[in-house]
């Protein structure tokens, strides 16, 4: 290999390593900037992923299958999308699960595209991760607050969801 | 057959040592000493031992670089912001290996350079993990895994390092053991050709042992997975034993070829290991007999099969004396472990006992050719091995099956005769060959 080829494949693995870290959090990246906020009710329970350090997994109101009423029955691994409606609190209440994403909803609506793994409806929002600093203090406001926990994510038209921050009361942590 | 040099260290150093008393005593010509010198590069030994030194030296400093870089990420800073701190982990990523480069190409410091790209793949892995915490990244962690292994074999790749290689294959595996896990059985398949396709051909290019002998652990490790799928003890023995039996095979072939010779001894001994366990481990009747639920035997399984017999026939024909009889030796054990387990599999057999008999046999087989082998290669250590792993059969039966105290003491007692009696045997018989080899010298 002469110096050139060796420099330029040294190059290209480097660019690769770029692309790939660019590529992972792009589809997140996307909809915290161009979707719209949403705020969601949540109920924490939770245990710890070695890479990423700590997080808790957040039991979302739209979770529940029991909190829309009647729902279809969906098999392992189907898509499934919520209409949730803003509340005059402020918090998004659950109104249907849909099999395909309804359109033309009004402005008070949106739609949260999920899909049910082994039972449970999953939007990828669930994991809240704690950062170092704050873990022992999130864990006892969790631990003394544990019905007053509410999420802020951003929604895109696709139904696309990111988690932003966690806040308890008038606490915020992202 | 095709006869290639013995390039081991430990034989070189040797050589060097002898020869000039070789020429001191007119055993060998000053111009013969010289040639030796050449064909074995014994002029480049003390520079190949400095090299390994450094290498070593530089890698732990590199895998304590590398976990204080990790911890530091880890430690995520809350004060600086989101960007900023994304801005920094690229700016670190490209610093170190554009430095590591730098050191290596232009200041000729390899090893250094090297170690640096390596703590920089570390780097890449920790930074996958905090760009996934930053932007709340859900799903399962296989999938970080599966993204440092891309980087990391692309730059193994790029610069033909068997240590980003064997990083890359770590990670690899740990992909595939969560893929596979998350109900993937399908697309994992792929898994076993992917490393031969991707690893293989690199620890080749890099000339590394290790590497290679990793990859085939791998390999076999992922075969045996998929194969022990379906809950079935004789799928899993199917897939150990024809993974036992294929890298025997290949690493037959790289000795008697001449091809990357180098990578024949821990092949071999890496295929023995393996069909030696599997065959002790099912020597155990309470691992036969249950019902299987499919009657399919795994697709890699057969597949290591095919290359194995393909293999085997090749090596045959090259392969004379003692080195025939020992292949022919090897494909029996692993040709009876695999047809046990593909009649156990396709139920033609319901009863233990045939089973039974027929992995104990191979495995007493397997033992006979350890012995056999370590006489006509003159190793001591395989004598030794292949007499404990007999040792090791005879009391398992015995704590096995019910048999009284005084029995079982007995099979203690005699084992240990015996190991002494053949240990002395064979010390006399290394004896005699060095008394010939001194008189036909003579």
């Amino acid at each position: 290999m002469t110096k050139r080829m060796a420099l330029a494949a040294f190059a290209g693995a480097v660019i690769v390593q770029l692309v790939i870290l660019t590529a992972v959090p792009a589809r997140k990246a996307i909809t915290r900037s161009t979707g719209r906020t949403v705020v969601l009710k949540v109920q924490p329970v939770g245990p710890y992923n070695s890479l990423s350090g700590y997080y808790v997994m957040l039991s979302l109101e739209i979770s529940r299958r029991d909190a829309f009423g009647s729902v279809p029955d969906f098999s392992d691994g189907e898509e499934c999308f919520a209409v949730i409606e803003r509340g005059e609190d402020g918090i998004w209440k659950p109104v249907s699960l849909e099999r395909a994403r309804p359109s033309g909803l009004p402005e008070n609506r949106a739609v949260v595209a999920g899909r049910v793994e082994h039972g449970q409806l999953r939007y990828g929002i669930e994991n809240f991760y704690i950062p170092e600093a704050q873990r022992s203090a999130i864990a006892e406001d969790l631990r003394t607050n544990r019905d007053r926990a509410k999420v802020e994510a951003k929604v895109d038209s696709a139904g696309n969801a990111a988690l932003v921050k966690l806040m308890i009361e008038d606490r915020v942590y992202q | 057959m095709t006869e290639s040099y013995n390039n081991s260290r430990k034989f070189r150093t040797a050589l060097q040592s002898e020869l000039p008393l070789w020429i001191e005593q007119g055993l060998v010509s000053e111009e013969a000493a010289s040639r030796l010198q050449t064909t074995y590069q014994l002029s480049n030994l003390k520079e190949e031992s400095s090299r390994l030194l450094s290498s070593v030296i530089f890698a732990i400093g590199g895998l304590l670089l590398g976990g204080g870089l990790i911890s530091f990420v880890a430690a995520n800073w809350e004060e600086i912001s989101d960007p900023v701190k994304l801005t920094l982990l690229f700016a670190a990523l490209v610093g170190l290996h554009s430095v590591g480069y730098w050191l290596w190409h232009s200041r000729g410091w390899q090893r250094l350079g090297e170690a640096l790209i390596f703590c920089g793949c570390l780097l890449f892995g920790a930074n996958i993990g905090l760009v996934a915490q930053i932007y709340q990244i859900q799903g399962d962690s296989y999938g970080a895994f599966g993204a440092w292994t891309l980087g990391s074999l692309a730059m193994a790749w790029a610069i033909r390092s068997w240590t980003i290689g064997l990083l890359a294959l770590f990670t690899s595996f740990i992909w595939f053991v969560g893929f596979h896990e998350d109900s993937h059985e399908r697309a994992s398949l792929i898994y076993p050709m992917a490393l031969t396709a991707l690893f293989v051909p690199l620890a080749w290019k890099a000339g590394s042992r290790i590497l290679y002998a990793a990859t085939a652990i791998c390999i076999v490790a992922a075969a045996s997975v998929l194969a022990g799928e379906a809950r079935s003890e004789a799928q899993l023995l199917l897939g150990m034993s024809s993974g036992g039996l294929l890298l025997w095979t290949a690493g037959e072939l790289h000795r008697l070829s001449g091809m990357r010779r180098e990578f024949a001894n821990a092949t071999t001994a890496l295929g023995l290991g393996l069909l030696a366990l599997t065959a002790y481990i099912w020597s155990f009747r309470d691992l036969w007999g249950s019902s299987e639920t499919t009657r399919v035997p795994s697709l890699w399984a057969l597949v290591f099969l095919a290359l194995s017999v393909a293999g085997s026939v090749w090596l045959l024909r090259k392969a004379s004396g003692h080195e025939r009889g020992l292949n022919i030796g090897v494909l029996t054990v692993g040709a009876t472990l695999s047809i046990s387990a593909i009649l156990a599999i396709s139920a033609v057999g319901a009863r233990k006992l045939p089973f039974v008999i027929m992995t104990n046999l191979a495995a007493i087989i397997l033992a006979g050719i350890v012995i056999r082998m370590s006489l006509f290669r003159e190793q001591r250590a395989l004598f030794w091995l292949g007499s404990l792993y007999v040792v090791l059969l005879i009391l398992s039966r015995f704590l096995e099956y019910e048999a009284s105290l005084l029995l079982r003491s007995l099979a203690f007692l005699a084992c240990g005769v015996a190991v002494i009696l053949a240990g002395v045997r064979y010390e006399q018989y290394r004896r005699r060959q060095a008394a010939n080899g001194r008189e036909a010298g003579a």
